[in-house]
């Protein structure tokens, strides 16, 4: 084991016989710009590398994407995952729809010390769009952005970024995690845009690639780094067209659609009788007794939106039928809906104790299904009685209170 | 029973040392006059809005040391403060902070404190008087326990923040971007309990210093620093190497204090053939019992985990509380979970606490206020924490009692018998050594990972460009074509180490007793071996808990409440290895001296059973568990090769053992550092000299510089291990001196005695 003072000893005598031997800064900067095929732009902050591409756009995403206001794609490759300050943005892809294509610009750090050039090209180029479009970048790329501007004091820079940001992550989620198994941009990529990527660089070697050229690695290593992160704005815009197309009707022949997560999104669009046509069906074709339920849990709350209470309780008076634990789950929904919606406490009774009822059938019958089952939903159904019987007494009291007081008067 | 009101402290005091059976153990009794308090005006330009909130408190004026750092600080003077507990000292930082803060909404400051809890007090008292100047002050704890959802309103608008160094290393300067608007207004950097920074801690805070400051500059910022420590002999010295600055001292005290006494007892000799003397412990539970019973609120302090329980166990049985009453002895000490000690605190300032058994956890400035009466049960290892434990202990008004209760250590009955030394020596230096490399490499890079590092840049050392390239050649930073080194892997750098090398990973003990397991508390991972191996008796809280399982690589120990008369003890076994000599002086006769770099591993190999009450041995059994490593600095003697060959083997480990531990105690005073920062092994045929040798060594990964300094004082250190082991009246060896006959032999203190005659 050599110890650090040995080894500073030698350090000390390298260092007075080797003056650093690097290839100069510039030579690597034009190696990588003809690799590339990039544009170098020169400004006051020093040099920027812009590698354009462009690529195709179907007919049904421009007319989809022209019904909304022109954005800007935006992912970065940064050196880590930490947002810490030592950890910079070293490519960033920013894709645009236009003339029937998307048009990709990628601006690529050569070193650490041309990173303060790049962030104010980059934002130059962003804050020209009216929003701008991601994946994941509320929590990543956009702090990430902030803080390598805050690091270099660019405040101004930073003003000018568009205030519109929509992150796609969310919608995706809700709409595809479930019949997907997951919502990464690579799974909806292949389960919804139908894109295959034929070389991919996984994501967690990307800033070992990049160390690789810093250390005086082949630009070549880079390059799948740079396919990835045009396959990601790329995608982005594919998949921002394919949600406007679900909203604006698709949804009623998609492939691949969680229906929950599509009714809501209906549900706050105002889109109700939407909303509940998708339920309805997704209930009708489901097979799974638990995602059954749940739909008709949604298809619940919009009767009830629509004022439509009594087809609400209708949807579980019909799961009732059959003693089993689905059905006290059924009875206790009714006595929810009679309790909140009706005011009818009675009503609301009548229906718990039947749960209580069927429950105690359920159990004697062995239908109850799991013991953590048949106990959960024992539990719903005392707790709802109590409060329940807690309610009646109260209404009770009130009663007989203000028939007192009808009496003074 | 306790169930009389208290009477009156002053009476209870003077009738407890004018007791004949307690006078004859006294060796020493100072007596120190009451002194009233020295007040300034206020100074001129504090924001009126203070003033007339202190006024409301009835604070007329402030005290001369607090209007002094008012005026450096506000002079943009770092400055340290040092002056006793409960003198007022935490005004001497918010009040230029308050007053910054008020003329100008955008001021920061950042408030370091060494623990959580000590910054939760802090944020109760600024808010408090905030609040009562009517400041609209925004200022939040920024730690572990901060919920997620106050951290980023705490980053963009706290004005104050109070926080610790470990997050200032791990949590705000990786991430300074986002807490740019404190460090861009950063006014004031607050550092207390400065004393508490020294040895390999306090090195790694100085680390931590320099990358803040160089952070600072990048945002334009140049902030005053404010110091308060305990006293201590360096305070400037140490604030000055932790900041690397000029500081001004401020040390001249106008609180006033009531009259105090201060003595030394030492417990009587039972044995003196043996030399050996009734215990502490006991002596000292006599005293505090005492006092308690005559309604005295007394503070007793123990030098280790086991003793504070073991004493709590017996005041609990001596002073028993009322049916239905929860006990008014309540026990103190780091394994305790927050919120178990935040009830004591609060018990002990409502008085609903009559006495509180503690280890050195609250010697740091919690506020619990003045008790009448304080013990040290044993020498805490270093004269300003015993001054820190006595000033527990302190009314404005009335009459108040410190105790130091010798133990039989060496350094006890030095102090016990040269009471001179401890009243008028100065205190311990507090020594940090920022540029050990291995910590100068670590937050070299951290600092790198925060802002790149230029070329022509001194961090610490001159020879930082030298340790940039060590860290290029490992692939950690890179030299850009701006000549300035970068960070250049994935990974996070500050998340690598931990300042405290002690606390990185903690043992959770989990309590099996009930129902569903319980986390009952922890203990960091170099005690663990020692206190929750297989078997062991973990005392918390008084009650007893049989270590049933230790998962090692889960850090957990699993235990159960038990009822037994004994507790256990563990035995470690030590080694050393020498890596690298920087200087071999060697002697006529094969002696030599010398100091480099050594690995001391370490490694609990059994334990014995000891029953309580009477301590006597009743078992053992063996622990397995993996050796723990250091990397340090150790220095080493071998004697001349004619002395030691006059002695048998056995004699001669007899003495070496003895001389080991005289080493030990001489090494600390002469440093004047805690006996505990130095490592001492004696090894009959030493693998690296084949030669009986003694080693010492810094007990810090790393070292902090004491091994060398023992080095150059070799004659001193040789002639305090003969005077010790000479002026002991014992016989043949006793604990005050080279250890018990059991342990060093027959002749073990002469042959002892022969060896360092021949050194000398």
């Amino acid at each position: 084991m050599r110890t650090l003072n040995e080894r500073l000893a030698n350090v000390r005598a390298e260092h007075v016989a080797r003056p650093p031997q690097r290839p100069s800064d510039e030579d690597r900067l034009n190696r990588l710009a003809r690799w590339f095929d990039a544009r170098m732009d020169v400004t006051q902050n020093g040099t920027v590398l812009v590698v354009e591409r462009s690529v195709a756009a179907s007919e049904a995403t421009v007319q989809a994407l022209a019904q909304l206001s022109p954005a800007a794609y935006f992912d970065t490759e940064t050196t880590g995952l930490s947002t810490g300050a030592g950890t910079v943005i070293f490519l960033a892809g920013v894709a645009r729809v236009s003339a029937g294509r998307i048009r990709v610009c990628q601006y690529l750090l050569p070193d650490y010390p041309y990173e303060p050039a790049l962030l104010r090209a980059l934002t130059a180029d962003l804050a020209t769009a009216s929003r701008i479009v991601t994946y994941n970048g509320r929590t990543f790329d956009l702090p990430m952005l902030a803080a390598r501007l805050t690091f270099h004091g660019l405040f101004h820079d930073q003003a000018t970024l568009p205030r519109t940001h929509d992150d796609l992550l969310p919608d995706a989620r809700r709409l595809f995690r479930r019949p997907l198994g997951g919502a990464r941009l690579a799974d909806v990529e292949i389960g919804v845009l139908g894109v295959r990527r034929s070389s991919d660089c996984p994501g967690s070697e990307v800033p070992a690639r990049y160390f690789g050229y810093l250390r005086g690695g082949s630009p070549d290593i880079l390059a799948d780094v740079l396919d990835h992160n045009f396959q990601d704005v790329v995608s982005l815009v594919l998949l921002e067209a394919e949600l406007w197309r679900l909203r604006a009707g698709g949804w009623r022949n998609a492939m691949v659609l969680d229906p929950r997560g599509m009714a809501l999104e209906l549900l706050r669009a105002g889109a109700v009788d939407d909303a509940l046509e998708l339920v309805e069906t997704a209930q009708a074709v489901t097979s799974d007794p638990a995602e059954a339920t749940a739909l008709r849990r949604v298809a619940s709350r919009l009767l009830i939106a629509l004022g439509q209470v009594d087809r609400a309780e209708q949807l579980w008076t019909l799961g009732t039928r059959r003693a089993s634990v689905d059905a006290a789950g059924a009875w206790i929904e009714v006595a929810r809906i009679r309790e909140r919606h009706r005011g009818d406490l009675a009503g609301a009774m009548a229906a718990a104790a039947a749960a209580s009822r069927v429950l105690d059938i359920a159990f004697a019958l062995g239908r109850g299904g799991s013991i953590q089952e048949v106990g959960r939903t024992r539990i719903a159904v005392e707790r709802r009685l109590r409060r329940l019987r807690r309610w009646v007494a109260a209404a009770e009291r009130r009663a007989i209170r203000e028939a007192r007081h009808r009496r003074v008067a | 029973m306790l169930t009389a009101p208290p009477s009156n402290a002053d009476e209870a005091i003077a009738s407890l040392l004018a007791d004949p059976s307690l006078a004859r153990l006294i060796t020493a009794h100072r007596e120190f006059e009451p002194r009233g308090p020295r007040h300034a005006p206020w100074p001129p330009g504090l924001d009126s809005r203070i003033v007339e909130a202190l006024r409301g408190r009835r604070i007329e004026a402030p005290y001369t040391h607090q209007a002094a750092a008012y005026s450096a600080a506000n002079g943009r003077r770092n400055v340290v403060v040092v002056t006793p507990t409960a003198s007022g000292k935490t005004l001497c930082y918010n009040l230029p902070v308050l007053d910054a803060v008020a003329k100008n909404g955008a001021a920061r400051a950042l408030y370091l404190f060494p623990t959580k809890a000590l910054a939760a007090d802090q944020l109760v008292e600024l808010r408090a008087l905030a609040d009562a100047a009517d400041l609209g002050l925004k200022t939040h704890t920024y730690d572990g326990d901060t919920p997620a959802n106050v951290r980023s309103v705490v980053r963009s608008a706290g004005q104050v923040v109070i926080t610790n160094p470990d997050m200032l290393h791990a949590a705000i300067l990786p991430h300074h971007t986002k807490w740019f608007k404190l460090l861009e207004n950063l006014e004031y950097v607050v550092i207390d309990e400065l004393h508490t920074y020294r040895g390999l801690f306090g090195s790694h805070v100085a680390n931590v210093i320099r990358r803040l400051r160089r952070i600072c500059r990048h945002y334009g910022a140049d902030p005053v620093f404010i110091c308060a420590s305990a006293t201590i002999a360096n305070p400037r010295e140490l604030a000055e190497r932790i900041l690397d600055a000029p500081v001004e001292l401020i040390d001249d005290n106008g609180a006033p204090s009531g009259r105090k006494h201060v003595v030394i007892v030492n417990p009587p000799v039972v044995n003196a053939q043996l030399g050996i003397r009734s215990s502490s412990l006991l002596t000292g539970q006599g005293i505090a019992e005492r006092l308690i019973r005559n309604g005295v609120q007394t503070i007793a302090f123990a030098r280790s985990r086991t003793a504070v329980e073991i004493l709590t166990t017996y005041l609990r049985e001596a002073l028993p509380a009322p049916p239905g009453h929860p006990s008014p002895i309540q026990g103190y000490r780091g394994g305790y979970l927050p919120n178990e000690r935040r009830t004591i605190e609060a018990g002990l300032r409502d008085g609903r606490i009559r006495g509180v058994v503690a280890t050195n956890a609250l010697e740091l400035g919690i506020d619990i206020g003045g008790l009448d009466a304080a013990i040290s049960v044993g020498y805490p290892g270093t004269i300003a924490s015993t001054w820190q434990q006595m000033g527990r202990s302190g009314r404005r008004a009335s009459t108040s009692l410190s105790v130091m209760v010798a133990s039989s250590a060496p350094i006890d009955q030095f102090l016990a018998t040269h009471p001179e030394y401890f009243f008028d020596s100065s205190p311990e230096h507090g020594r940090i050594n920022p540029d050990n490399l291995h910590l100068l490499l670590d937050h070299l890079k951290a600092s790198a990972f925060e802002l790149p590092v230029p070329a022509a840049e001194r961090f610490g050392l001159d020879e930082t460009p030298m340790l940039l390239d060590v860290l290029e050649e490992d692939g950690f930073l890179r030299r850009a074509g701006d000549d300035r080194y970068y960070w250049s892997q994935e990974n996070f750098p500050a998340s690598a180490f931990s300042l405290r090398s002690a606390a990185q990973e903690n043992v959770i003990i989990i309590d099996t007793t009930g129902d569903r397991p319980r986390v009952i508390g922890e203990v960091d991972l170099f005690a663990a071996p020692m206190l929750v191996h297989e078997q062991a008796i973990y005392m918390h809280a008084a009650r007893q808990f049989h270590v049933d399982r230790l998962d090692w690589d889960e850090r957990k120990a699993y235990v159960r409440a038990v009822d037994v008369d004994y507790y256990t003890d563990a035995d470690l076994g030590v080694t050393l290895k020498v890596l690298d000599a920087f200087e071999e002086l060697h002697g006529t006769d094969g002696a030599l001296r010398a100091h480099g770099e050594v690995m001391v591993a370490w490694h609990a190999t059994l334990f014995k059973k000891i029953k309580l009450h009477t301590h006597e041995n009743i078992g053992w059994g063996p622990i397995t568990l993996p050796e723990q490593q250091m990397h340090t600095t150790g220095a080493w003697i071998v004697p001349p090769k004619a002395i030691v060959e006059r002695f048998g083997r056995e004699t001669l480990d007899g003495a070496l053992i003895g001389w080991a531990r005289v080493a030990r105690s001489a090494a600390a005073l002469l440093l004047m550092c805690d006996a505990r920062d130095i490592g001492v092994l004696a090894q009959a045929q030493a693998p690296h000299t084949l030669r009986p040798t003694l080693f010492l060594y810094d007990a810090v990964p790393g070292g902090v510089g004491l091994a060398e300094r023992l080095h150059e004082l070799h004659p001193d250190l040789i002639g305090a291990c003969a005077r010790m082991v000479r002026d002991c009246p014992c016989m043949d060896g006793c604990p005050s001196c080279v250890g018990p006959v059991a342990e060093v032999g027959v002749d073990g203190k002469a042959t002892c005695g022969e060896l360092l005659a021949a050194l000398a």
